[in-house]
């Protein structure tokens, strides 16, 4: 029963990159998604149609991760040099470049309302940017990792960046506190289930461990894939039965989020899987991978 | 407009305004009309009909001067417009040359310019001119070194000016004198004609042979009598003739410039070479005759073709040095391309005149003999082992040197030296290159204990090798045979003796006679572990296998760092439960060396035994449980302060929790603290909720904490100026639990700490076994397989746990007032944070030097409280540090301390920067203050990846280390610039609060 749930599929593959894709997001409403890759660029698709519509060539380095606003309208990237973009999706211009990270910066995400961007970086440093004022400067600094943070969520009052340092620390604006999960390895990834009451982090040990964000306990470890060096994505399902992350062997692992089996797992890709991404309502996936292609999984 | 142009510097345009245009016009007007005129000339302006500036500097006009300077007109060069329609046709023009023209060479062109013409065109072109189509024309018939027509670039004749041709006319020649030096009017006259014809004939100085002959024929009659009157007029104006340029110099080198004898050598030489080689030059240098034929003197004229006598070649030695060298310079090229091997020959002999050939040179070309190959050697290489260490038995020993004084380092050396020897050279290397900038390795590099080091190595190779030799057949019959008494006697298990006797002969400044000793006595003991001291002492009687490991262990501690790699027996335990055991035996060799020293043996037996066997079967347990309790460790759950921006929350639509509270947030500035009080990025939690306890009472809040908080301002009062900082209980028991000759002031609080023990007994336990296998840890991130047996060779524990069990035990901390039990609450008072150090430090004081066991029981301990009383230790231990420097040295005020203490928790955010500057140079510093205590974690240059992957595995590690071997140190050596420093900025930011 539960096969039938994941998606295996492989409906389109997304081809355009030049050399790894780093990751892959749907945006807000799934209907689109982006990808970002060593070749420089963000690239918009319709992962449905198997369609190319947009490049975003700005960047002067890797792009390593990017987000997309709710409403579709802005962008956010971040890569390798150092700067945070933030773009306007229907022209494809650079509204704004946040320099500070002295670092490369390993994440980005937009807050609920898209006025700030959050952006984790390899300076042990989260940065929270401010899009409404003109103003290039940080408007918070959070450098309380000890090493390379390297995913960051937010929630509506909540910054959460997992770091290399192997901690998940939870930065709650609403009351002012820092909540440091240590976790012992070094987290890769970090991704919130859909009822934002868990945390998925992936470590560097090839597990994937579920965290109980309002205790801080381990619910569940999730094993058998492998993951060593990559920066490896991994994210919940929508209905957050399943969790699922890449490989570095190009498989990619379904789990049951209750019972840590291995409900599926397949060859998605020839190399590693450095991102997954679930869309927010459908069972649909879309993976990207270092051999430069994204796939869009159905079931 | 004037003024301002004297006292400023304008670029570009100015913008013109109506008025001023106006004024300026008046101002030209007035100036032609002659006002202006008085001016003194460096005053007067140049304008241009509309009374602008005309000329400008280069920077006061510059752009200004427009094209006023340039074309003439505002477009610059416009191209000409062309229109033609059907109607009116443009009508083509002519182009002349005018149009193309400058006013000035128009006026040329048109003649109106006056000019010097051709003719008397002395220096000018024209003249030049006319003097090379001469030249050409005699080109024909002359003879040149340059075989064709010489191109017109090269040879530029130069003209005769009128003048000179005048003078020719007259009777002058060239090198000759202005003057009437003939009195003889026939002679005169007949020379005058004869000149006159000659120069008419031609007016170059060489004039061409063929012309010279009929000019001979001409006139025989008349010369036959000798100029000897020229001879005296010739020196006024001397006449140079050039030679072509036929060597292979750079134009205008002269290689003989600066030693003109050279010249006269090479000449010389060159003449000898023309003797034997060239018979044409041989003649012209030796008969008149053949110089005659051969060249043409330069001097044509000069009754060259007369009959010449003596004087006639004296006047003729001039230019006959020119031919002279014109002809060897002939010679060179070929001379060069030919026989340049006889030219080595050539320069002995030929000696400068005033040199000669040293008998002596300095110079000789040093000869070795070729390295002599042994009798034995064979050509063939052998590898008689499975490693290269082999080829380190053929090296001499390095001398024994007692190991350095810090234990730590001594640890880290013989673990080192260790792995090289399993690993090989590639090892070290690595290790090398990884350590580059941590001090504590310095001994890999040739820095302190390198010595050692070496030694070490070398034992190992040896003990290796020796192993491999065991293992070897028949092949390494030939190796076997040379073995020496020494190799045998390590096969056999025995001591070399001579050598230790000798070292301890030569090495009688080491410090480390009992190291020495144990050496000596080892000597005399067998090996097979039945010895008398260690069969007495059987503390794993129960666990026969436990026992054997442990005799094993001892016997390898006592020899100096020699581990047998083989350690069958406990192969089959994991590398933790090794560890555990290990620093059970640790424990238990430190006890019976006490005890052996003390000569209370039997004693010790009876009540240690007990101890061990205990110890031995809770670590059984302690081994099963420690996955599970790793386990347990993660996640860890750590709550700090956190102040978000207030811009953030307001982007974030949320209410600033900190709203209306005083701006430094208290989370920030802790973290600092720690980023310089703890050489590695250790988290500090119990600080954190101290010092929200310590804000919320500073404003009045009533927290949890707010009461703990109240008790201790009750027992605070005294000390009214003083901020209270809470310690948890734990550091302070830490601190100050070994103080068996403490005053006892609350006895009975020590049943309230018991349960807390128990904890606290296992996690330093656990503790010390991650501690125990860094060495591996570091092998394995170097990607070298490292045996699994490793960890027991490389690491020892200095403290028995039992040891520290009984300190704990013994922990009459008295001192200390525990207010609450649960940890993360305990708020001290800083009463006693200082009532009680002040007795106490100097026993700690007194202690630290002299003995090590009671220190490392108190760093142990310390270590203990850090592991439960969970991150913050660092901070404290350093605090702990501080004091006992404080105190033992300079006996600072306590207010001050109190002060730090205080400030550490309220103090602002820093920039990041600053911070991980302050954290690395806390770093620095914490390995200068204490010899000991350097980290072996701390290599930060390192790949970030790789550093965090080992941070995070030891973290708790470090602290332990940290303490264990802080022991040793002397506390006033520890003072180091950073923490001066900061308390400098306390005190700073507290004058300011204040």
């Amino acid at each position: 029963m539960s096969e039938l749930e994941v998606p295996g599929k492989e409906a389109n593959v997304l081809k355009g990159h030049e050399g790894a894709v780093l990751a892959a997001r749907f945006n807000s409403d799934g209907n689109y998604c982006l990808s970002c890759g060593k070749d420089r660029t963000i690239r918009l698709w319709n992962p449905h149609r198997g369609i190319h519509i947009k490049t975003y060539k700005s960047h002067a380095r890797e792009v390593r991760d990017v987000h997309v606003t709710p409403d579709n309208s802005k962008l956010c990237s971040c890569g390798g040099d150092r700067q945070i973009f933030y773009w306007d999706v229907s022209t494809g211009r650079v509204i704004r470049k946040f320099r500070g990270h002295d670092g490369e910066v390993n994440a980005v995400k937009f807050n609920e309302y898209s006025s700030v961007v959050v952006s984790a970086g390899y300076d042990q440093s989260l940065r929270a940017w401010d899009c409404r004022s003109h103003s290039t400067e940080p408007i918070q600094v959070i450098d309380s990792f000890s090493d390379s943070v390297m995913s960051v969520c937010l929630t509506k009052s909540e910054i959460i960046g997992g770091s290399v340092d192997g901690t998940v620390r939870t930065f709650d604006i609403r009351i002012g506190r820092e909540i440091s999960d240590d976790l012992g390895q070094p987290v890769n990834c970090i991704s919130m289930s859909n009822d934002g009451n868990c945390i998925l982090a992936s470590c560097l040990d090839s597990t994937l461990r579920l965290l109980d964000r309002t205790s801080g306990e381990l619910l569940q470890e999730y094993k058998g894939h492998t993951c060593k060096s990559y920066k490896l994505d991994c994210c919940l399902t929508n209905t957050d039965a399943h969790v699922t992350g890449g490989s570095e062997d190009g498989f990619i692992y379904f789990w049951d989020l209750v019972d840590a089996s291995v409900v599926s797992s397949f060859r998605a890709h020839s190399s590693v899987v450095t991102s997954v991404s679930y869309h927010p309502k459908d069972s649909c996936m879309i993976t990207a991978s270092v051999d430069g292609t994204i796939r869009v999984w159905k079931t | 407009m004037d003024l301002d142009e004297d006292d400023f510097v304008f670029f570009g345009t100015p913008i013109e305004r109506e008025e001023e245009i106006t004024s300026r016009k008046k101002k030209a007007v007035a100036e032609a009309s002659g006002q202006l005129r008085t001016l003194p000339v460096w005053k007067q302006e140049v304008t241009d009909e509309e009374g602008r500036r005309r000329f400008h500097g280069a920077f006061t006009g510059g752009f200004s001067a427009g094209y006023y300077n340039t074309v003439g007109s505002k477009e610059g060069w416009t191209p000409q417009k062309f229109v033609s329609s059907r109607k009116n046709r443009a009508e083509v023009k002519q182009q002349s040359i005018l149009n193309f023209l400058d006013e000035d060479e128009r006026a040329d062109l048109e003649g109106q310019s006056l000019g010097t013409s051709m003719q008397f065109d002395t220096f000018g072109f024209t003249a030049a001119e006319l003097a090379r189509k001469q030249a050409e024309k005699e080109q024909q018939q002359r003879p040149s070194a340059i075989p064709g027509p010489v191109p017109d670039e090269l040879v530029l004749p130069a003209t005769e000016s009128i003048g000179v041709k005048l003078l020719l006319k007259m009777g002058w020649r060239h090198g000759h004198s202005i003057k009437d030096s003939r009195p003889s009017s026939l002679y005169d006259a007949r020379r005058e004609a004869r000149k006159a014809f000659l120069a008419f004939s031609s007016d170059d100085a060489k004039a061409q042979l063929a012309e010279s002959e009929s000019v001979q024929g001409n006139l025989e009659s008349i010369t036959e009598q000798p100029t000897n009157d020229d001879v005296q007029s010739h020196q006024n104006t001397p006449v140079y003739v050039r030679n072509p340029k036929q060597d292979l110099h750079g134009l205008g080198f002269d290689p003989y410039k600066h030693a003109p004898e050279f010249r006269e050598k090479k000449r010389s030489r060159m003449s000898g070479k023309r003797e034997t080689g060239n018979r044409k030059a041989d003649s012209a240098k030796d008969n008149l005759f053949g110089f005659k034929s051969g060249n043409v003197a330069p001097g044509f004229g000069i009754g060259a073709l007369e009959e010449f006598d003596a004087e006639d070649e004296d006047v003729y030695a001039a230019g006959f040095d020119f031919v002279d060298t014109y002809v060897q310079e002939v010679e060179e090229p070929s001379k060069l391309m030919t026989d340049s091997k006889p030219k080595l020959l050539a320069k002995e002999t030929g000696v400068l005149p005033g040199f000669r050939v040293a008998s002596n040179s300095d110079y000789q070309l040093e000869r070795f003999d070729p390295p002599v190959i042994p009798k034995d050697f064979v050509p063939c290489h052998k590898f008689p082992g499975p490693l290269e260490t082999n080829y380190r038995l053929a090296d001499p020993p390095p001398p024994e040197v007692p190991p350095p004084e810090d234990n730590n380092l001594k640890l880290l050396i013989e673990g080192v030296a260790t792995l090289v020897a399993r690993c090989g050279k590639l090892y070290e290397d690595l290790s090398k290159e990884k350590n580059q900038s941590n001090p504590l390795f310095n001994f890999l590099t040739g820095g302190n204990g390198h010595d050692y080091y070496t030694r070490k190595l070398w034992e190992e190779q040896q003990k290796r090798t020796d192993q491999s030799r065991q293992q070897v057949d028949v092949k390494q019959s030939s190796s076997m045979r040379k073995m020496t008494a020494e190799s045998r006697g390590k096969i056999l298990g025995e001591r070399p003796l001579e050598r230790s006797i000798k070292d301890l002969s030569s090495s009688v400044a080491s410090a480390e006679g009992i190291q020495l000793q144990f050496n000596l006595s080892d000597t005399f003991t067998e090996p097979a572990s039945s010895s008398g001291l260690h069969e007495a002492v059987k503390p794993f009687k129960d666990d026969p296998a436990k026992q054997e490991r442990f005799e094993r262990f001892l016997k390898e501690k006592y020899q100096g760092g020699l581990r047998s790699t083989d350690s069958s027996g406990s192969s089959n335990m994991s590398e933790a439960s090794r560890a555990r055991e290990r620093l059970d035996f640790e424990a238990a060799a430190e006890a019976i060396q006490k005890g052996q020293w003390g000569k209370e043996s039997k004693h010790f037996s009876a009540t240690g035994g007990m101890q061990f066997t205990s110890g031995g079967v809770e670590q059984a347990k302690g081994t099963e449980a420690e996955d599970l309790i790793t386990k347990k460790m993660f996640p860890k759950r750590e709550e700090y302060q956190w102040r978000p921006a207030p811009v953030l929350c307001k982007r974030f639509d949320l209410i600033d929790p900190y709203m209306g509270k005083p701006a430094p947030a208290p989370r920030m500035r802790s973290k600092i603290d720690t980023l310089i009080f703890t050489s590695d990025s250790a988290k500090e939690t119990k600080v954190e909720e101290t010092i929200i306890a310590n804000r919320d009472f500073s404003m009045l809040q009533s927290d949890v904490q707010g009461i703990s908080q109240d008790v201790a301002i009750k027992e605070n009062e005294v000390e009214v100026e003083v901020e209270n900082v809470e310690r948890p209980v734990d550091l302070y028991k830490a601190i100050f639990s070994d103080d068996s000759d403490d005053e006892g002031e609350t006895t009975s609080l020590n049943k309230v700490e018991n349960p807390e023990k128990k904890i606290e007994a296992a996690t330093t336990t656990l503790n010390r076994l991650i501690a125990g296998d860094f060495l591996e840890s570091l092998g394995k991130e170097l990607g070298l397989e490292v045996p699994p047996d490793l960890p027991q060779s490389t690491n020892m524990a200095k403290t028995p746990a039992s040891q520290k069990e009984a300190a704990n035990t013994n922990v009459g901390d008295s001192n200390i007032l525990p207010v609450k039990n649960n940890p993360s609450s305990t708020v001290f008072s800083e009463t006693l944070n200082h009532e009680v150090p002040h007795n106490r430090k100097i026993a700690i004081e007194s202690r630290s030097d002299k003995n090590e066991v009671i220190h490392g029981k108190l760093a142990k301990s310390v270590g203990i409280y850090m592991e439960t009383g969970s991150t913050e230790n660092n901070l404290d231990k350093v605090d702990l540090e501080k004091r006992v420097h404080e105190d033992s040295k300079a006996k600072t005020p306590s207010s001050r301390r109190k002060n730090w203490n205080s400030n550490s928790s309220s103090e602002d955010e820093r920039s990041r920067k600053q911070s991980k500057r302050h954290r690395h140079r806390s770093g620095d510093s914490d390995s200068d203050s204490s010899s000991d205590h350097r980290d072996r974690y701390r290599s930060r240059s390192k790949g970030r990846k790789k550093e965090s992957s080992r941070e995070k595995s030891g973290s708790s590690r470090r602290h332990s280390k940290h303490h264990k071997h802080r022991s040793r140190d002397s506390p006033g050596r520890s003072r180091n610039d950073s923490d001066r420093e900061h308390r400098e900025a306390k005190r700073e930011k507290r004058r300011k609060r204040d």
